[in-house]
């Protein structure tokens, strides 16, 4: 009898028919994509882009040089050097941040503990060169004042959850 | 002395009326403007072939398609199209320059040369000629042969292949589709294509040729290297089959043939199957359209089938593919021969039988 | 003998040992801030608590001696749960800001707080603030920090001699800090950051640029002074970020002098980074051809009778016998290397090495301190007789200038006088002398450095005879070197050209030497500098060759007791300068007397095969005693000072900002620091 019904469905094509009803089916449902540069998708707080290196409100920049970020970092792609500033306070005199080696794992910003360094929401930094990705001190700062509005949103949404 | 020519003209140009332009110069004209109506649409519908195929596509993956260049991504394959004009042709060290350039305008040529019998209305033919069957035959046999003049030509081990692939794969299912042209014919008794849409068959004809033209879908789709029978392209064990060392223009030659050949195909199957310009299924109500946006809508119909394929099915192995043409295939449609011969026979439907 | 059981293991220790260093012994760490081996024991911070059976209370362990029959715990829930308390105790006060503090990462708190703490903070209170207080250029304060181990104040009373730290108020007002305002004024100052358990006390110099787990690590060489210290250095990225001492307990024990340990940045100034060569009076860069071309230009044909060649205080062994074996194929016998114009015996070992040895020392109980003030000159041995005095309160004499040393000294007398009347066994000291069982004397350059060298030489073998302090099984008499190279030179024979005789020498090799005075030099010299520093010499020289500093070679050095030491190659030397003996063998070859090796294995057979003792690695030179010296009249001008200004003694220290900014601060009339070109 198998033999019979595998036969009947050869010639009546059924899974043929199923496969193509399937896919037509398909083609009438909603779209997964989006039209991107134009519309986008929502992100995460928890969103890891592209990095920032952020103020306290009175201009102070946060980062105190500690280096856990550079020490924590699996690709190795910070690099820090400090000295002591002229007021005696700890601080970087070179922050770099080599976005080509960077994985964006996020575990500068867990680090962190004066939440210095985020990965802000930020995805959209495509370069022409590659020199252009080897970020220093005053691109980071200038991105955490670009983007301090939504990391600040960004923390304070994801908070209760640390 | 035509008569659409103005007087007045004729006053002022009295040689135009003169023996010579009279037997050559106004009918090669004539002849022209008539090539020129039927390729420049067909090569808009090229065109824009492209353009549906990404967007059915992408539509059956829930995906948006092309749609940064122009409203709806409209102006994609204008661009495509300048895009591949605008690169250099590059000719392997090695490769046999003539024929490595001639191959694809060979394949292109063939493709449009097709149409000349191909009728799109009543009457709308270049060639209304008596064995159009013939020809077509004839022509999209010689198809392969553009194929197997670029893969021999690249000088490339994965070019060859591809040529080589193609070639038995398009002689394996032209074998098919010979004999499914001879169950339409038993049908028609006619070669003129235009004869073979205007004759009236039974419905219980029609029921029978049904499975043919299955079949010849399906032979339809491995004639033009569409899947899921594009073996000779082969991404992954051929990195682009026969087509692998063309670039430029070339390349867009080879694409371009691809798709008449595909329209080509479509529009075979419209006139062998379903009545070409005719309104469909004989309801005469809507023979108020005119018959060439009919004729329009069903090759748009086939060729949507081979996008829907192209979407549904993955590749076959080459030993299936052969394996579908030589032992499936060929042996169903030498029985259906029989069968449809038999039929009518039996039932005093043979054309030219009363 | 108390024979004890700790955590389950027994063990036999000497009567008096507590029982953290027993448990030392099995191997059973015991976590401590307070305790620390080289210091006394005040059982203060309670970090090291254990349970010990039939005690009621946890123990302190550092403080409880061993007895037999004891039954020790140290990793019960009962030492556990004492020391987490001690723990939390700790912290209440302790900041937490570890990011910022220099200490992070080599932290004993912040180790034992993960390794033994509480994951957190029961605390809700205010934390209190202490004032920083202000020790000098050297050591940062965060008195915040501190837990109050007292480690810095007893490192200060018992090491260092210097008692300007203390601890002062009571309970939540408890402060380190000096009674008054002062900065802490001692050469070792720099091991107080290194024993701070926590980050009240960290270096100035090295604040914030780096992190431990950044830091490579390379075992090498005090080269400073002759007491050759075994120092770390912690590199990163090519560059030296700080020097901290290697436990070695026959040499530095664990210190070493602030001048090594913070010279370091003297290595990045004012470095020779390129060959140059003199012409029309000017210094102009060359290549190396052109440098080694025109020094086979002018030596063309020239005899080696008129050629010298001068060490300096920190070349190398390597380089050393290089240029003897180079100098001696073109014909040379003029050697040098007491560029200081130091005169004694270079024939007899015994008459200049350190023949008590530096561990020695402890079993002294009478020094005849000559000509020297250990203190500058070898800070490390000072450290030493200081031990030995608070030991067992030894008498300690002194002739020369007059010194301020952190033991209670004796003064004699200024010169050679005294000496003789001590040689004929009259004088206030001879009793003293005459009635210790282990004597020794100790004499410094500052006795030497006169025309009348060699006699006070004799003198001084005299003395060590009149006392007996040569005998078969102690000896006595001590050379104290203020040169690394110096010993390494004498053992390869590099004397016997008198400094007076230079300034007719045609060509003047000099090898690391900064110190030859200009007057020593002719005028029509040819002085090819082989050096690290612009400094003095090379301002004058012909030829410059770009050398090594004693961090960017491997390198061998023998102290004042003979003992042979390699030092690590930790850094490249900068831009085109070399290890100095690969220079001296590419010359060799320019000027066709190639040296018979090619590698650095090579070099040191090659010592080894001039002076066997170069095979024997960290032993100190056991030398037979032999009379040396030459009678004579000695001058009655008092002894010299040997070292002015402990902090500027070479051309890296005076290159180095921390070290000028010491001089400004501790040596009272200090000149302002030159550092050379």
């Amino acid at each position: 009898m198998s033999f019979l019904d595998q036969t009947a469905r050869g010639f009546l094509m059924t899974e043929l028919v199923k496969g193509f009803t399937l896919t037509l089916k398909y083609m009438f449902k909603p779209k997964v994509t989006i039209n991107y540069p134009f519309e986008k998708g929502p992100i995460s707080p928890r969103f890891r882009g592209e990095h920032a290196l952020r103020r306290y409100p009175n201009g102070e920049e946060r980062c105190i040089a500690c280096k856990l970020c550079e020490a924590i970092c699996p690709a190795q792609a910070i690099t820090i050097e400090a000295e002591p500033r002229d007021d005696g306070s700890r601080r970087t005199t070179r922050y770099d941040i080599d976005m080509t080696k960077c994985i964006y794992c996020g575990l500068c910003q867990e680090a962190c503990p004066v939440d210095a360094i985020v990965e802000g929401p930020n995805f959209e930094f495509a370069t022409e060169t590659r020199e252009e990705l080897y970020y220093n001190k005053q691109k980071l700062l200038d991105n955490g004042d670009r983007w301090e509005a939504q990391i600040a949103a960004n923390l304070e949404a994801d908070a209760p959850y640390r | 002395m035509p008569a659409y020519l103005p007087q007045k003209m004729l006053e002022w140009f009295p040689w135009l009326a003169s023996e010579f332009f009279v037997l050559y110069v106004w009918p090669v004209v004539g002849i022209s403007l008539a090539i020129l109506a039927l390729v420049v649409p067909l090569i808009v519908a090229m065109a824009y072939l492209t353009y549906a195929e990404r967007k059915v596509l992408a539509a059956m993956q829930l995906r948006q398609g092309p749609m940064m260049v122009g409203p709806f991504g409209l102006l994609q394959p204008l661009a495509d199209g300048l895009k591949l004009l605008g690169k250099e042709t590059i000719i392997p060290r090695g490769a046999n320059r003539f024929i490595f350039v001639m191959a694809p305008m060979l394949t292109f040529m063939l493709a449009l040369v097709a149409w000349a019998v191909i009728p799109v209305n009543a009457g709308w033919v270049l060639a209304d000629i008596n064995v159009g069957i013939l020809y077509l035959f004839a022509i999209s046999s010689l198809g392969v042969y553009g194929i197997l003049m670029a893969g021999w030509a690249s000088n490339s081990r994965y070019a060859f292949l591809g040529g080589l692939r193609s070639a038995a794969q398009m002689v394996s299912y032209e074998v098919s589709i010979g004999l499914v042209l001879v169950t339409v014919l038993l049908t028609t008794g006619s070669l003129n294509l235009t004869d073979i849409v205007m004759a009236e068959r039974p419905f219980w004809v029609d029921l029978l040729l049904f499975p043919m033209f299955i079949v010849f879908v399906i032979s339809a789709l491995a004639e033009t290297n569409r899947a899921p029978f594009d073996l000779p392209e082969g991404e992954s064990e051929l990195v682009g089959g026969y087509n692998v060392e063309y670039s430029s223009m070339t390349f867009a030659l080879f694409f371009l043939g691809e798709y008449m050949n595909m329209i080509l195909m479509s529009g075979m199957t419209a006139v062998l199957f379903m009545g070409g310009w005719l309104p469909p299924f004989g309801i005469e109500a809507l023979a108020a359209v005119p018959g060439v946006i009919w004729f329009a809508l069903k090759v748009c119909f086939v060729l949507f089938i081979f996008l829907w394929a192209r979407a549904t099915l993955p590749r076959y192995r080459y030993d299936q593919l052969m394996r579908l043409g030589w032992k499936v295939f060929l042996p169903l449609t030498l029985l259906w021969v029989v069968v449809v011969a038999g039929a009518l026979l039996y039932n005093n439907a043979l054309p030219g039988m009363e | 003998m108390p024979k004890l059981t700790i955590d389950g293991m027994e063990v036999t220790v000497e009567p008096g040992t507590s029982i953290i260093q027993a448990a030392e012994q099995l191997g059973i760490e015991v976590p401590r801030f307070c305790y620390h081996d080289k210091l006394s024991v005040p059982a203060n911070c309670r970090m090291c608590l254990v349970e010990v059976e039939k005690s009621p209370k946890p123990v302190a362990s550092c403080a409880m001696p061993c007895a037999d029959g004891m039954n020790v715990f140290t990793k019960s829930p009962l030492a556990q749960k004492a020391r987490k308390g001690v723990m939390e105790m700790l912290l209440v006060n302790h900041p937490l800001d570890c990011p910022i503090c220099d200490q992070g990462g080599e932290c004993d708190l912040q180790d034992q707080a993960v390794a033994y703490g509480f994951d957190r903070s029961r605390y809700r209170e205010e934390k209190r603030a202490v004032k920083d207080k202000e020790l000098g250029p050297l050591v940062k304060t965060v008195m915040t920090r501190c837990i109050h181990c007292t480690r810095c104040v007893r490192f200060g009373d018992e090491i260092a001699g210097v008692d300007d730290m203390g601890v002062l108020n009571r309970g939540e007002h408890l402060e380190i800090g000096t009674y008054v305002e002062q900065m802490v004024n001692s050469e070792l100052s720099g091991n107080l950051i290194d024993v701070c358990p926590v980050g009240a006390l960290t270096s100035k110099p090295y604040a914030f640029t780096a992190r431990p787990w950044e830091l490579r690590k390379v075992d090498s060489l005090d080269v400073f002074d002759a007491v050759g210290s075994n120092i770390r250095i912690d590199t990163r990225g090519g560059a030296v970020m700080r020097i901290q001492p290697r436990l070695n307990e026959e040499v530095n024990e664990e210190w070493i002098s602030d001048k090594v340990r913070f010279s370091w940045d003297g290595l990045k100034q004012g470095r020779l980074d390129t060959p140059y060569v003199r012409k029309d009076g000017k210094l102009q860069p060359a290549s190396w051809g052109e440098a080694f071309g025109a020094i086979a230009d002018r030596i063309a044909g020239l005899s080696g009778q008129k050629m010298a060649a001068v060490v300096g205080d920190t070349a190398d062994c390597e380089a050393i016998v290089a240029l003897k074996d180079l100098m001696t194929a073109l014909g040379c016998n003029a050697f040098e290397c007491r560029t200081d114009g130091a005169q004694f015996d270079t024939a007899v070992p015994a008459g200049w090495l350190f023949n008590t040895t530096i561990a020695g020392l402890e079993d002294a109980d009478a020094i005849l301190l000559v000509g020297t003030n250990p203190r500058t000159e070898a800070a490390l041995v000072n450290a030493r007789i200081r031990k030995t005095w608070l030991a067992k309160r030894i008498k300690i004499g002194l002739i020369g200038a007059q010194c301020d040393l952190n033991y209670p000294v004796k003064y004699l007398g200024a010169g050679a006088e005294t000496l003789e009347e001590l040689a004929a066994g009259k004088g206030a000291f001879a009793e003293v002398l005459k009635g210790a069982k282990n004597p020794v004397i100790i004499l410094g350059m500052g006795a030497l450095r006169r025309a009348d060298g060699m006699a006070i030489h004799a003198l001084a073998r005299k003395v060590a005879e009149t006392y007996n302090m040569v005998r078969e099984d102690w000896n006595g008499f001590n050379l104290l070197h203020t040169a690394a190279s110096r010993v390494g030179a004498l053992m390869l024979g590099f004397t016997g050209g008198n400094l007076e005789k230079m300034p007719s020498a045609q060509m003047l090799y000099l090898l690391d030497c900064d110190d030859v005075p200009a007057d020593k030099i002719g005028k029509d010299t040819f002085v090819i500098y082989q050096g690290h520093h612009g400094d003095k010499a090379a301002a004058r020289a012909d030829v410059i060759l770009p050398g090594a500093a004693y961090t960017e070679k491997n390198a061998t050095y023998v102290n004042t007791e003979g003992r042979v030491q390699t030092a690590r190659q930790a850094v490249f030397p900068p831009g085109e300068a070399r290890e100095d003996w690969k220079i001296i063998r590419a010359l060799s070859e320019l000027l066709a007397k190639t040296l018979p090796y090619d590698d650095i294995v090579q070099v040191r057979a090659r010592l080894a095969a001039v002076n066997p003792a170069f095979a024997e690695v960290n032993q100190p030179l056991k030398a037979e005693w032999k009379p040396f010296g030459a009678e004579g009249k000695a001058d009655k001008a008092p002894f010299a000072v040997a070292v002015e200004n402990f902090y500027q003694t070479d051309s890296v220290t005076r290159a180095s900002k921390t070290m000028a900014a010491c001089t400004a601060s501790f040596v009272a009339n200090a000149t302002p620091a030159k550092t050379g070109t």
